[in-house]
């Protein structure tokens, strides 16, 4: 079985990366942890879209490769993401002297 | 080697080496990407994740206080639901997607350089969500600057000298 042009691996492979993507953002205190869990997920959802763009016939005519395009704009986004979040992180850091979400729960404090 | 990578992500106790494995499990994802015929995407996931993205994450890692204490499972009951959650959930999705009978798939594609159709998309049908994410990362930006800005106030000053 060729695995490069078996569609179920990369569903499979991203649904995996999904998960561990999860379980970090889950499972860490760590501000920066959970972040790069985030990071994971939106990974696999980008890979998904990428793996159906290519699998997929062309059945209407007009190959516009939307799925590319929604792949770029998740990576566009992602940093973003990590722009603001990494603010976030440093104000919270400048404040609390750590980056423990569990010891940011108060606002204007 | 992306699993592999992807579960240091999300069990190494030390974040750093968490990060540094973040690095590779992005470089997996980009070489998926080459091999699904997506030239410019895995070009573009080099420059902006592995490039941008995992730089600024190292930068913060050195805010991080204790990145040295090894723990790893010390405190099991944080990671007992999570863990079942997440694996009611891989399971499901894995027998779901593979007893699916995927109908309109191709069973071979041909890797066409992609970077002149995704400009032409990008243009076309895409021209208002292109403008839109452009606005995003401007006002993106300027909250950044704001929020990470030092404030000038002597209030929080004085807080940090006690």
């Amino acid at each position: 079985m060729n695995l490069i042009n078996n569609l179920e691996f990369y569903l499979v492979f991203s649904s995996i990366l999904f998960v561990l993507g999860l379980l970090a953002a889950l499972t860490r205190r760590n501000a920066i942890g959970i972040f790069m869990g985030v990071e994971l997920m939106l990974n696999a959802a980008g890979l998904n879209f990428v793996a159906f763009q290519s699998f997929r016939k062309n059945i209407g005519g007009g190959d516009w490769l939307h799925g590319h395009v929604f792949s770029l704009f998740i990576i566009i986004l992602a940093a973003i993401e990590a722009a603001v979040a990494l603010a976030i992180v440093l104000r919270i850091f400048a404040a609390k002297r750590n980056i423990d979400p569990y010891a940011a729960t108060e606002l204007r404090g | 080697m992306g699993t592999l990578s992807a579960l240091l992500v999300a069990f190494h106790p030390n974040i750093l080496y968490a990060a540094v494995s973040l690095i590779f499990s992005l470089l997996s994802v980009a070489g998926m990407y080459a091999a699904l015929g997506a030239d410019f995407l895995a070009a573009a996931q080099l420059i902006i994740y592995v490039g941008a993205i995992v730089v600024v994450i190292l930068f913060a890692v050195m805010m991080s206080e204790d990145i040295y204490r090894g723990r790893l499972f010390d405190n099991f009951k944080r990671f007992l639901w999570p863990a079942i959650f997440s694996v009611v959930i891989l399971s499901g999705v894995v027998k779901l997607l593979l007893q699916t009978n995927w109908s309109g798939i191709k069973d071979n594609f041909d890797r066409l350089p992609t970077t002149k159709a995704m400009g032409l998309a990008l243009v076309g049908p895409y021209a208002i969500v292109f403008q839109y994410v452009a606005i995003v990362l401007l006002l993106g930006l300027i909250g950044a600057v704001v929020v990470a800005r030092p404030e000038f106030h002597h209030g929080d000053h004085e807080e940090d000298q006690a």
